[in-house]
């Protein structure tokens, strides 16, 4: 169902300009990249989803099929973004590859929060997490831990890009989501080394603040996963992504003066205050 | 194996200047400066250099985050000897005359039964009688050299600095946490006032003076300049380098020249004139930490023999004189550290980092708070090739969550790309105000 909100045609073409801005982004990777060296990391979320929109148009421009494309299964996922992956996936003809840490998953039997030891896990992981200096024996299975996140996600990635020989990757983040994606750039070359394979990142929508996200899905009727509609303002794991407001659509909520990814606790700005109280630093 | 890619020095060297805070030019062209030390609560000291950056005197013994430092007419230093909470007179040859410690039969009290908490400045006035700045009491007062107060002003005053006297009889405050400097007369009343409260205008100003002129000079610190405005309040004359220097005082030499001290942030004493050159400049800097290739036991494994986790530094320095690191003996696998602190202020536990500009890094731990009455947090700073931090408030440097009250063991996790400029980053733990924050399996990679 599209979003009902209204958009003015002066709106629709400033969001036009927009897409038109990442389209060039696509374009420019299309020519840097053979298309069987391009990948796209795909989440079901909104920045990803929007991505995988504009490179879909320019795709259809070229005839070309969408190049390959990665999910990641963390073993902590919404149903809803299952269900609304599927069916874009199938809409979109969307090659896709869901990516697992399977050697982790069966060690922790499957279940959150499990313990997975450390010697159950096959040699990559257990240098994967000598690479970024775990020096314990066990650890709790958890997406959004540092090493559950590491596991689940970087090295799930890496494996995606080495497979599939992949040069360049595109990204979904924006340079509003985080202050610490305030300088990021649309094409950055990552130098590989011991288990980190050599790619460019690319990063199509980086210019799209929350509201023109919103106001683009809007005003091209693009789908979108339904738990926004419920007040989800950005997606991860299950147990602990957090509704920002219960029954207000992400994008009729505060989108300028509020934080996207708020924290646990609220009275971060009370905290800063005190902290301000130090004087010296 | 740790692998240190740019050594320490040994901390408390006598002329290491740390953080150099007050600041004056004596009659005889040499230049006194009070030096509240490093991170970790050493080489606080006063130390007098001449015009060609010799060090003729010092005085090191026992000071804690001294302040300031004022030549008397009798040629002794009147030293505000602050986290030790007194004020000191010594003679030149390092004999103390006056110790405020001895004040109402050894208990250090003033008149009013008061005791000076965080002195931060300190003047003689025509009369021999000294005016004091009693930061955390909110105040500054008049007394003898005995302790009795023959005057104080603690009105609309937020953590106080630099309180001084004007040639009319007022004083020139600054309120610091108010943002704002005052000018008060002996009737106690505001008779000129700059600044909204707004960090805009002022943001923890530090130092103030009139010229003949008319005009005040203003050492706004977070805003990292100096700013001369006039009585209307406009500002006339700005000086700003392009590093964030969060200058503390600012003299005017009878050259009308001014001397600025640097503090902690570039850890130099600068001359500059009235264009802004610099005319001469002080700087005998060493950095005691060192810095280490990647982060170093993060998993606090390595226990050194005085307790402390290896390769990490307590710093007190904004400790208030509290503060200390425990260990969770009962914590499986092995035991883990935390920070245990009882009063207002700050303590960190911290590491030196060599990191790569503009890669990303992704940082977490875990971390616990048991009734923590301010904040607990992880963050991370990152310093310029002069040893001087990026950021112009511990509250804009990247930080995992803010941890109030008490928390069980919770995942911290975030990401930060390194700014231009930065040569090193420095990860703490830290907590401030009074309670308990343990921290274990932290990490840092390249995202």
């Amino acid at each position: 169902m599209p979003i009902d909100k209204e958009i003015s045609e002066k709106r629709k073409r400033q969001c036009m300009k927009l897409v038109e801005i990442s389209k060039g982004i696509v374009r420019q990777a299309f020519e840097r990249f053979k298309h069987e060296e391009l990948g796209i990391t795909w989440t079901g979320g909104k920045d990803s989803t929007l991505t995988l929109w504009i490179i879909r148009q320019v795709c259809m421009e070229k005839g070309l099929p969408l190049p390959k494309t990665m999910i990641i299964g963390e073993g902590d996922e919404f149903e809803e973004i299952e269900e609304f992956v599927g069916r874009i996936g199938k809409e979109w003809e969307v090659p896709l590859e869901i990516c697992r840490n399977e050697d982790v998953l069966k060690a922790a039997n499957y279940k959150l929060n499990a313990p997975v030891r450390v010697r159950d896990l096959n040699e990559r992981n257990r240098a994967e997490l000598k690479r970024i200096g775990f020096e314990g024996d066990e650890f709790p299975f958890e997406a959004e831990s540092y090493v559950g996140n590491h596991l689940m996600k970087t090295v799930v990635f890496n494996e995606f890009l080495e497979r599939n020989r992949i040069k360049g990757v595109f990204q979904g983040l924006r340079w509003d989501e985080h202050p610490a994606r305030f300088n990021d750039e649309y094409f950055e070359f990552k130098e590989g080394g011991y288990l980190v394979p050599d790619h460019t990142r690319i990063r199509p929508i980086l210019h799209f603040t929350e509201k023109d996200l919103w106001d683009t899905y809007a005003a091209f009727r693009i789908p979108y996963c339904v738990l926004y509609e419920r007040g989800y303002r950005s997606l991860g794991a299950k147990t602990t992504s957090q509704i920002s407001i219960e029954g207000v659509p992400a994008w009729k909520q505060d989108l300028e003066n509020t934080e996207e990814r708020s924290g646990r606790r609220q009275d971060k700005e009370k905290a800063m205050e005190r902290m301000r109280k130090l004087g010296y630093m | 194996m740790a692998e240190i890619v740019s050594p320490g020095c040994p901390r408390g060297v006598p002329g290491n200047v740390e953080m150099p805070l007050a600041v004056e030019r004596l009659p005889n062209g040499n230049t006194l400066i009070a030096d509240a030390g490093d991170e970790a609560g050493f080489g606080s000291e006063i130390v007098e250099v001449d015009r060609v950056g010799n060090i003729v005197w010092n005085y090191h013994e026992g000071l804690k985050f001294a302040h300031s430092a004022r030549r008397l007419k009798n040629g002794n230093t009147l030293i505000t000897d602050t986290t030790n909470n007194r004020l000191i007179e010594v003679t030149p040859e390092k004999k103390m005359v006056m110790n405020s410690d001895e004040w109402c039969e050894g208990t250090g009290k003033l008149s009013d039964g008061s005791h000076l908490h965080y002195p931060n400045e300190a003047y003689e006035l025509a009369d021999g009688t000294f005016l004091v700045t009693d930061r955390n009491n909110d105040r500054f007062i008049q007394i003898d050299r005995h302790g009795n107060i023959l005057w104080s002003y603690d009105k609309e005053l937020h953590h106080p600095h630099n309180a001084n006297p004007l040639p009319n009889g007022n004083f020139l405050v600054c309120d610091s946490d108010g943002n704002r400097i005052l000018e008060v007369n002996r009737k106690k009343e505001i008779v000129w006032c700059y600044g909204d409260g707004s960090p805009h205008t002022l943001w923890w100003p530090r130092g103030a003076l009139r010229l003949k002129n008319g005009n005040t000079v203003i050492t706004d610190s977070k805003n990292h300049r100096v700013i001369e405005v006039t009585p209307e309040g406009k500002t006339v004359w700005t000086f700003q380098t392009e590093h964030v220097d969060k200058f503390y005082i600012t003299h005017l030499t009878e050259e009308e020249t001014f001397l600025i001290a640097s503090t902690d942030g570039h850890h130099q004493v600068m001359e500059i004139d009235r264009l802004g050159n610099i005319v001469w400049l002080f700087r005998n800097y060493r950095r005691p930490a060192p810095i280490y290739a990647r982060l170093t036991n993060g998993f606090f494994k390595e226990v050194g023999e005085d307790g402390m986790p290896r390769h990490w530094t307590l710093a007190t320095r904004l400790s208030e004189g509290g503060g200390r690191v425990i260990w969770d003996t009962s914590h499986r696998p092995f035991p883990c550290p935390g920070l245990e602190y009882d009063r207002p202020g700050g303590l960190f536990l911290q590491q030196n980092i060599a990191v790569r500009v503009g890669e990303t890094y992704r940082i977490g731990a875990e971390i616990k708070t048991v009734e923590v009455k301010g904040t607990a947090c992880l963050h991370i700073d990152f310093y310029d090739a002069f040893g001087g931090s990026l950021y112009r408030d511990i509250t804009e440097m990247p930080s995992g969550e803010y941890f109030s009250g008490t928390n069980d063991w919770t995942h911290d996790l975030f990401e930060v790309k390194v700014p231009r400029h930065a040569t090193f980053a420095q990860i703490r733990l830290a907590l401030n105000h009074s309670g308990i924050v343990f921290i274990r399996n932290l990490m840092m990679n390249p995202a």
